[in-house]
């Protein structure tokens, strides 16, 4: 999942000051999930926007909807009739969501409210952790199930590093040194030994430094 | 699947005429009494009255009960009416007018007729009653004594039923003073609701003796506080049924002198209520169980009772069919025996053109349309249901209103039974706080045998209080919309009872069975899937505009807290602040609220809810956050822990 976070609110109102009539929309996916995002923040948003507007004499109107999921054109569109008469959007999606409505709304202004930080999982409720760094080329079969890419601080393929103390990370000793995680894994196994065996380069082209990637799904377009 | 929203507390569905108990109880634990009592009337035509003589099913059937003990709904209908009276507010008359034209002839003033005469005028259509004695209230008047049912509360129940355009013709009997037939032809419908009126006798040896007496005409002469020369000093009650507890604590008032009831069942199998048993017990009257009466021996006068003992009282079908052992008799002595052993009733005013009787000269009866043999006359009551409780013939009247209303073309319908949700399971039962039931105060023994004078004093104010806060809200909490739901697992997480439940395709649900209304699930849910059957969010939104009514500062309450966080500022009450988003709270300021304060339990001690009072404090600590973030004083939202609190088990006097 895409986990985001709010960014703080004197940034979001350094932009949302300019304008006069703003629609705060929120995403029930992947932000509403990691209980940033959706419905219920959204319109904790845009009510704090009203009060502080309130109170700092700023007049026009607040109004804020939520759908289903930002990333989609056709959610998006469906929401026409309420950025009428908008000046600007402020999307409590992942970064996708208002750069998508940037696309459909051409003529709106359109503000990230979130910062997108990481493809999370729930360690425990109201706790997510980095799993995945979109690289495109997975390998976590020969590292025990443990991406090092995600998890290690310095995304090494061949750790641990000096670094790695009783088990733990020199960034932090609330971080755990993922490549002693993935030696004790494979040990579990006992093939701790792979690990000395030569793998072939990792296909960095696959991941963001190939420049943007597009998917497609074969044999089914329209 | 288990979160279907029709399902109703079974406190209502076991309640005959099916009183949203969960409703007044929920008003009575705000001390809004007048509003309860509004809720009561809703369907309780005599609210007074079956507040303090009801045999409760719906207690039987509280889920409470699996619990620790139910909820004392019959004590919290009293207290509701109790609450109601000072105030001058609890009877305001419908706004009903009877002035339309049909007239429909009611015989007979107990519960089914009074029940009828009042939904019948409901339904714009005015009743004449009745009734041969000399005041209305039919066996409720004749058969209940003063110390169960003072007569002022009935007079007050039956003369807000007058007062809504019945009229009740005392003293008038029909079959003499007026012809049934004449009624008939005068009349639009006519409903018998005569009840059971007769007492049955015994065909044994010495029922003739002056010292035998009848349980009716025994009642009666007591009621009317007339003079009972037969009686003696040591009574012997044949029966051990509720009218005979009656029959027997009334001797015993009387008389001073010793009573003891005879009956046929065994100690456990006694057909009257446990309580009236346990009352009979504490007041000194004895008890002979497994006795059948075989003579009543004295010459010239009662000398004794002489009874063989009863093997069984009903056969393998459950049928009654007492069996003797005719050999073992016994004799218990006394002077005066009083016979309590069921009663009949006399439709001897019935002309030849019907309604027809059957070979047992029971009135013929269909149960659903609630008609006769003959067209326009109809029944209801005990007449043709047989003996049982007050409240039975107030819901067979309100259905026979129905019935008539039909006929007379209005647009009623009988209303659809409601369908009960299940039993607490086992493993939420744990988890919620245990409360004892507060006990009903009544009056010493020995005091209360000198008089007629009622026995049950009512539940105080705080006991009340502390009572209704016991409800578990059945089938109230929440609901979850499945279109709005994105499986993001947060409900299954923060319920504390485990209702919530999603499967790998994050299909699922919200166990209404399970679910105990804290309110938690549905302020957390990011997607706004969940809101609450009982004070969705936009009622509460509502309510708390409609308090500030634009400005103001405004307490946000718990229902069960007795005492005010903030006595001058507006109030809106809730369940459990749990209820109270981050949303709601800026709502509210954004409303025109100048402070808001919210109550919460003490850190250390669960109210109602389990860990309500946290989901208070992390949604008030979001919400100043929130405050702080817009530079606005985050003081505005105070959270004000209830002083001592005095709600379920921790009143403090």
């Amino acid at each position: 999942m895409i986990t985001a976070e709010r960014k703080p609110f004197e940034q979001i109102k350094a932009v949302t000051d300019q304008f006069e009539n703003i629609l705060v929309v929120g995403c029930n996916t992947c932000v509403a999930v990691c209980l940033t995002g959706g419905e219920k923040e959204a319109e904790q948003l845009a009510s704090q926007l009203r009060l502080q507007r309130q109170k700092d004499g700023i007049g026009g109107s607040v109004e804020t909807l939520t759908v289903l999921r930002q990333c989609e054109n056709e959610y998006v569109d469906a929401i026409a009739a309420q950025v009428e008469g908008k000046d600007l959007i402020l999307s409590t999606a992942c970064s996708i969501g208002p750069q998508l409505c940037a696309d459909r709304y051409p003529k709106v202004r359109v503000a990230p409210a979130m910062n997108t930080n990481m493809l999370g999982m729930v360690k425990q409720h109201h706790v997510w952790t980095e799993y995945c760094a979109a690289c495109g080329d997975c390998g976590i079969f020969n590292t025990g199930g443990i991406c090092p890419i995600a998890r290690c601080a310095k995304t090494l393929l061949n750790g641990p590093c000096g670094g790695s103390q009783g088990g733990r990370c020199e960034i932090s000793p609330d971080v755990p040194c993922v490549w002693q995680q993935i030696y004790d894994k494979l040990a579990s196994f006992g093939i701790e030994g792979n690990l000395s065996r030569i793998g072939g380069p990792k296909n960095w082209a696959k991941s963001n430094s190939g420049g943007p990637r597009t998917m497609k799904k074969e044999g089914f377009e329209p | 699947m288990p979160g279907d929203a029709r399902l109703r507390p079974p406190c209502e569905v076991a309640c005959p005429i099916h009183t949203d108990a969960q409703r007044y109880i929920q008003l009575v634990a705000e001390g809004r009494y007048a509003d309860a009592l509004a809720v009561v009337r809703e369907t309780n035509p005599m609210p007074q009255t079956i507040g303090r003589i009801c045999a409760h099913p719906c207690e039987e059937a509280c889920r409470r009960g699996g619990v620790d003990e139910p909820i004392a709904i019959c004590n919290l209908k009293r207290v509701a009416s109790d609450g109601a009276k000072p105030a001058g507010i609890g009877y305001p008359p419908p706004d009903n007018d009877v002035t339309a034209g049909r007239k429909v002839a009611i015989i007979g003033s107990g519960p089914s007729g009074l029940a009828a005469a009042h939904d019948l005028a409901l339904m714009g259509v005015q009743s004449v009653i009745f009734e041969k004695q000399p005041q209305a209230g039919g066996f409720l008047r004749t058969g209940i004594l003063n110390y169960r049912l003072p007569k002022n509360i009935l007079d007050e129940d039956v003369d807000f039923i007058r007062g809504m355009g019945v009229e009740i013709r005392t003293g008038v009997a029909i079959g003499e003073e007026i012809k049934f037939d004449d009624l008939a032809a005068e009349y639009d419908a006519v409903l018998i609701a005569v009840g059971l009126s007769e007492s049955r006798s015994l065909p044994i040896p010495g029922v003739e003796l002056p010292q035998v007496l009848l349980a009716v005409p025994f009642l009666e002469d007591v009621n009317a506080g007339r003079e009972i020369p037969e009686l003696g000093q040591d009574i012997i009650v044949i029966g051990g049924g509720n009218v005979a507890i009656d029959v027997a604590r009334s001797a015993k008032r009387i008389s001073g002198g010793k009573v003891t009831m005879v009956c046929l069942e065994a100690d456990h199998e006694m057909p009257a209520h446990d309580w009236e048993i346990a009352d009979a017990r504490a007041e000194g009257i004895e008890m002979i169980c497994s006795q059948g009466p075989n003579a009543i021996i004295g010459e010239g006068r009662v000398e004794g009772l002489q009874v063989k003992k009863c093997e069984s009282v009903f056969d393998d079908n459950g049928r009654f069919a007492p069996s003797f052992c005719e050999t073992e008799l016994s004799i218990i002595t006394g002077d005066t025996v009083i016979i309590t052993i069921g009663q009949m009733s006399n439709l001897s005013f019935l002309p030849e053109a019907g309604p027809a009787v059957n070979e047992r000269g029971i009135l013929i009866f269909d149960r659903e349309q609630c008609t006769t043999s003959r067209r326009g006359i109809f029944a209801s009551g005990e007449v043709v249901t047989g003996p049982g409780a007050a409240v039975n013939a107030l819901a067979s009247g309100k259905r026979a209103a129905v019935a008539v209303g039909k006929y007379l073309g209005i647009d009623v319908n009988f209303g659809h039974e409601p369908v009960a949700i299940a039993e607490v399971p086992a493993d939420v039962i744990g988890k919620i706080k245990s409360a004892p039931r507060r006990k009903m105060p009544a009056r010493d023994s020995g005091e209360r045998l000198q008089d007629f004078e009622e026995v049950e004093l009512g539940l105080d104010e705080v006991d009340g209080r502390c009572e209704a806060g016991r409800c578990l809200l059945c089938g109230s909490g929440a609901r979850y919309s499945e279109l709005k739901c994105i499986a993001c697992l947060t409900c299954v997480r923060v319920c504390p009872y485990g209702a919530p439940w999603a499967d790998k395709d994050g299909l699922g649900g919200i166990d209404p069975v399970k679910c105990q209304a804290c309110g938690i699930c549905f302020t957390q849910c990011p997607a706004k899937a969940i809101d609450m059957v009982m004070l969705t969010e936009e009622e509460i939104a509502a309510s708390i505009k409609a308090a500030l009514g634009g400005g103001g500062e405004l307490e946000l309450g718990c229902w069960y807290s007795q005492s005010r966080v903030a006595p001058d500022a507006a109030l809106v009450a809730l369940p459990c602040t749990s209820r109270l988003s981050t949303n709601l709270l800026l709502g509210a300021l954004e409303s025109g609220a100048a402070r808001l304060h919210v109550a919460v339990c003490s850190e250390d001690d669960d109210g109602h809810f389990v860990h309500g009072h946290r989901q208070t404090r992390a949604a008030v600590a979001e919400a100043k956050q929130a405050l702080r973030e817009i530079g606005i004083d985050p003081e505005l939202i105070v959270l004000e822990v209830v002083p001592a609190r005095k709600c379920m088990g921790n009143s403090e006097k």
